[in-house]
């Protein structure tokens, strides 16, 4: 079992061994990952040594955690947390709308929402961020990310529902000590990464750090990034990306002592624009005089102190405090001066933060510990959106949680762990919530692991800012349930249950290791936000309970991954999902009963192949097949067409080659290399003949909708970047 | 176009495997070393070798198993590659030149490493 303070109190071990030996110890993990051969398996005890494969399910966890490590984020091709799954199976990446460039993932087809999305324990994705938090962890600042599917540890939160996802950024120490020479995990006092793409995206990584002396080391990560071309493959009047920059930058220091006392502290601040829609004057010498435009500014300052101590007399007793505070803004418009009656602008802040504190103790020596603690979470919201040039909707409210935990592991076998946790919320809304959670694990052989796991949690939604991009459409907003559209109070509760159970089973043939996991989760919602699409012209928002032995959402979900190594230097891995996500809905034809959420695919496949050829050169390719997605009909026009339709399946292939050297590494590689586009992503973009419309224009006006989207707009796109490590 | 990727990745694969088929022979010797690092060394050069499908050195016993293509390569094509790197076997010598260059923590002939490994 991971120690759950792995966060904050890093095992003292290291600092003890003799130098020679961590010499030894580094660079041996260097060579593995440099020469990338066939260092999965020890043939003699047929035990899988996962480490240094590019991704891993640990034999011991009693949760089902797949780490991702810096290898495996190598393979994806650009830049931040969000497509750092694109060649993960178990998480699908997409675009909520075709105008800001948003990607959101989805687990088990439920919206990254309901998994519980840190870095380094301390919530980022969430609030105010929670629509493009993930656009703001630079893939080049991340050292590896835990993926726990099912219900999370009761540890971190309440809002874990589908899963937990924490993203570890690299350390000043590690940076600092590791780089005795620069290796291919990308460890080196200083990092630097740039990148460009054919669509215009350039960007450039900073990452870096020093010792200052024994106790305290300092580093640095920083990050910029643009668009300054606009770009309008399919003619219809829209920048298929928002233009944009991002300036974002993490300064921390980290303290080790020697009487067990160890601290993290980390100040974190981002600015990003994104401005996009109708390009006007950018694409067309005769422009629409006031083009339908989108702009999205966010900015963040936050601060993270992380303590940690371990009991110098008891190693199986340690204390982590974690203190989080943080300020953050978003505000923006949708649409255009033209047509003010549907032109809506925000501008929304929030300020929180946390404290929490856990106590970790071994209570029967090696069979039972506990970690038990309680966490204070304040959050201040001030929303305001409008609409035709004054307010819609306004909310400004302060949210409080008092929450209390226990977690207790027990493993009285080897082959056996039981986790069992409980917590308990006092929310200044929800009121007192109880969050029970459960982890079984047995391993019957040395090769075979089964999981169980159960749990419950819940968040306080906020609507209009988790679908911000849906926005970008002349639908006319409803909420259905006389409450606050905009969060702060009951009707936008969501709870839900997580249930989950999984195999995996590590073998070995023809000398190659090779391993095969199955997973099975349900997910049902007591309350949950349901966004309705399905009548033309309407975007409705209400909460659903469940009545009627009806839930008001739910997933079921079925996984199966096959990772083998073919020869010495080829790894395969193949995958198949299919997933079943439901909720009620209102505008249902056939009355208010359960049908399939919109742009999620109920089939999704994946297959990958890596080679490492000598000389540091290594071949990727991934295929992502996307089964058919329900869409809301496209009403023109005034259509009135009532209903769902199914989107076209497709495949996606991406591919890239990498050429490593002892200072840094080159990448050239191409994504959606079949050029898949969705033809008209954006309803009433032109007209019949092909022109573009103006925002006032009647047609435009009754049926503008850019959230009819279920795959690629851009089409295919080559990328190189270049990492050096001094 | 779902034709066309199926067909590409049929070709990868197919690539891939095509070694599948060919006789393997297993082996083990004693290779002389010390450290984890000694261990990546030597598995890489042998990995390294055309012919050889799979090389495991194992610390503590200072064994190497190695599957190989005899067809390939020869069991004495095995040994040179290790001492070619620095590390002895019963049947080949390493070139003391190409030892010394060897990092520090790996010099297995020096008492004092070697006790500073244990």
């Amino acid at each position: 079992m991971k120690n759950p303070l792995a966060g904050i109190i890093l095992a003292p071990l290291k600092l003890m061994k003799p130098a020679v030996l961590l010499v030894c110890a580094s660079y041996s993990a260097m060579g593995q990952a440099d020469s990338n051969l066939y260092q999965s398996v020890d043939l003699k005890d047929i035990e899988v040594r996962g480490e240094a494969a590019a991704t891993f399910i640990s034999a011991k966890s009693a949760t089902f955690v797949n780490t991702i490590s810096k290898k495996e984020l190598k393979k994806a091709a650009c830049c931040n947390l969000s497509e750092s799954f694109e060649t993960n199976p178990s998480i699908d990446v997409s675009f909520t709308d075709a105008v800001t460039g948003t990607k959101q993932i989805m687990l088990f087809g439920l919206a990254g929402k309901y998994a519980h999305i840190q870095t380094e324990l301390t919530p980022l994705v969430r609030g105010l961020l929670s629509n493009s938090g993930l656009s703001f962890i630079p893939g080049a600042w991340i050292e590896s990310i835990q993926l726990t599917k099912g219900i999370g540890s009761a540890l971190n939160g309440h809002e874990s529902i589908t899963g937990q996802i924490n993203v570890e950024l690299l350390k000043p120490d590690e940076m600092a000590n590791d780089a005795i020479g620069p290796d291919a995990e990308g460890r080196g006092d200083i990092l630097l990464n740039s990148y460009v793409n054919q669509g215009g995206r350039m960007e450039g990584n900073i990452a870096m750090g020093t010792n200052l002396n024994d106790q305290w080391s300092f580093g640095m990560l920083g990050h910029l990034s643009g668009r300054d071309i606009a770009n309008d493959r399919n003619q219809d009047g829209f920048m298929d990306m928002p233009l944009g920059n991002q300036a974002n930058v993490m300064l921390r220091a980290k303290y080790w002592g020697t009487n067990g006392l160890e601290g993290l502290f980390t100040l974190h601040g981002l600015t990003d624009e994104k401005r996009g829609g109708q390009g006007g004057s950018l694409f067309d010498s005769s422009p629409i005089s006031q083009p339908w435009s989108n702009a999205i500014n966010q900015d963040r300052l936050a601060f993270t102190a992380k303590t940690g101590w371990v009991s110098p007399n008891h190693n199986d007793l340690s204390i982590g405090v974690i203190n989080h505070w943080y300020s953050q803004g978003l505000n923006g418009h949708f649409g255009s001066d033209a047509d003010l009656l549907n032109k809506r602008t925000f501008n929304h802040t929030q300020q929180g933060g946390l404290t929490q504190v856990l106590v970790r103790a071994e209570v029967l020596e090696g069979q039972l510990y506990q970690t038990s603690g309680m966490v204070f979470n304040i959050d201040a919201y001030d929303m305001n959106q409008g609409r035709n040039g004054q307010g819609e909707y306004s909310g400004s409210w302060t949210e409080t949680n008092l929450g209390a935990y226990s977690e207790w592991t027990y493993t009285p076998l080897e082959s056996f762990t039981a986790v069992g946790g409980l917590r308990l919320d006092q929310h200044s809304i929800a009121g007192l919530q109880w969050s029970p959670r459960m982890h079984l694990r047995y391993a019957p052989t040395k090769l075979q692991t089964i999981r169980l796991s159960a749990g419950r949690g819940f968040r306080m939604a906020l609507p209009m800012v988790e679908s911000l991009g849906r926005l970008a459409s002349n639908r006319n907003l409803t909420y259905a349930a006389y409450g606050n559209l905009m969060g702060g109070d009951m009707t936008t509760f969501e709870s839900a249950w997580n249930a989950g159970v999984s195999y995996v089973y590590n073998f070995t043939y023809d000398y190659m290791p090779g391993s095969i996991a199955a997973d099975a989760h349900w997910t049902v919602f007591d309350h949950a936000i349901v966004h309705d699409y399905w009548m033309p012209g309407q975007h409705m928002v209400y909460q659903e309970s469940t009545y009627n032995g009806s839930p008001a959402k739910q997933s079921n979900s079925l996984g199966v991954t096959l990772n083998y190594k073919l020869n010495k230097s080829t790894d395969m891995r193949l995958a198949y999902r299919n997933q079943i996500t439901e909720a009620k809905y209102w505008n249902n034809p056939s009355g208010e009963t359960m049908a399939q959420l919109p742009f999620v695919a109920k089939h999704r496949g994946m297959a990958s192949l890596s080679k490492a050829i000598k000389g540091g050169w290594e071949l990727d390719a991934t295929a992502q097949f996307y089964g058919p997605q329900s869409l809301p009909f496209g009403g023109w026009g005034g259509s009135t067409a009532f209903g769902s339709e199914q989107s076209p399946a497709f495949t996606l292939l991406s591919g890239q080659v990498r050429k490593a050297w002892k200072g840094g590494d080159i990448y050239l590689g191409i994504e959606n290399a079949l050029d898949v586009r969705q033809p008209n992503p954006i309803t009433a973009a032109t007209d019949l003949a092909g022109n573009v419309m103006a925002a006032d224009h009647a047609d435009f006006t009754s049926s503008f909708d850019a959230i009819r989207i279920y795959g690629p707009i851009f089409g295919r796109n080559l990328y190189m970047g270049l990492n050096l490590i001094f | 176009m779902n034709k066309l990727s199926s067909l590409l990745f049929a070709v990868l694969m197919m690539a891939s495997l095509q070694s599948f088929g060919q006789k393997k022979v297993e082996i083990r010797f004693e290779v002389d070393g010390i450290c984890g690092m000694c261990e990546t060394r030597i598995e890489k050069a042998l990995l390294e070798t055309p012919g050889v499908w799979a090389a495991e050195w194992d610390k503590a016993s200072h064994e190497v198993f190695v599957v190989y293509k005899p067809k390939k390569v020869s069991e004495m094509d095995l040994h040179r590659a290790v001492a070619a790197v620095g590390h002895d076997t019963k049947k080949v010598k390493a070139k003391s030149e190409i030892y010394h260059a060897l990092n520090d923590c790996c010099k297995y002939k020096d008492e004092d490493v070697v006790k500073n490994h244990k």
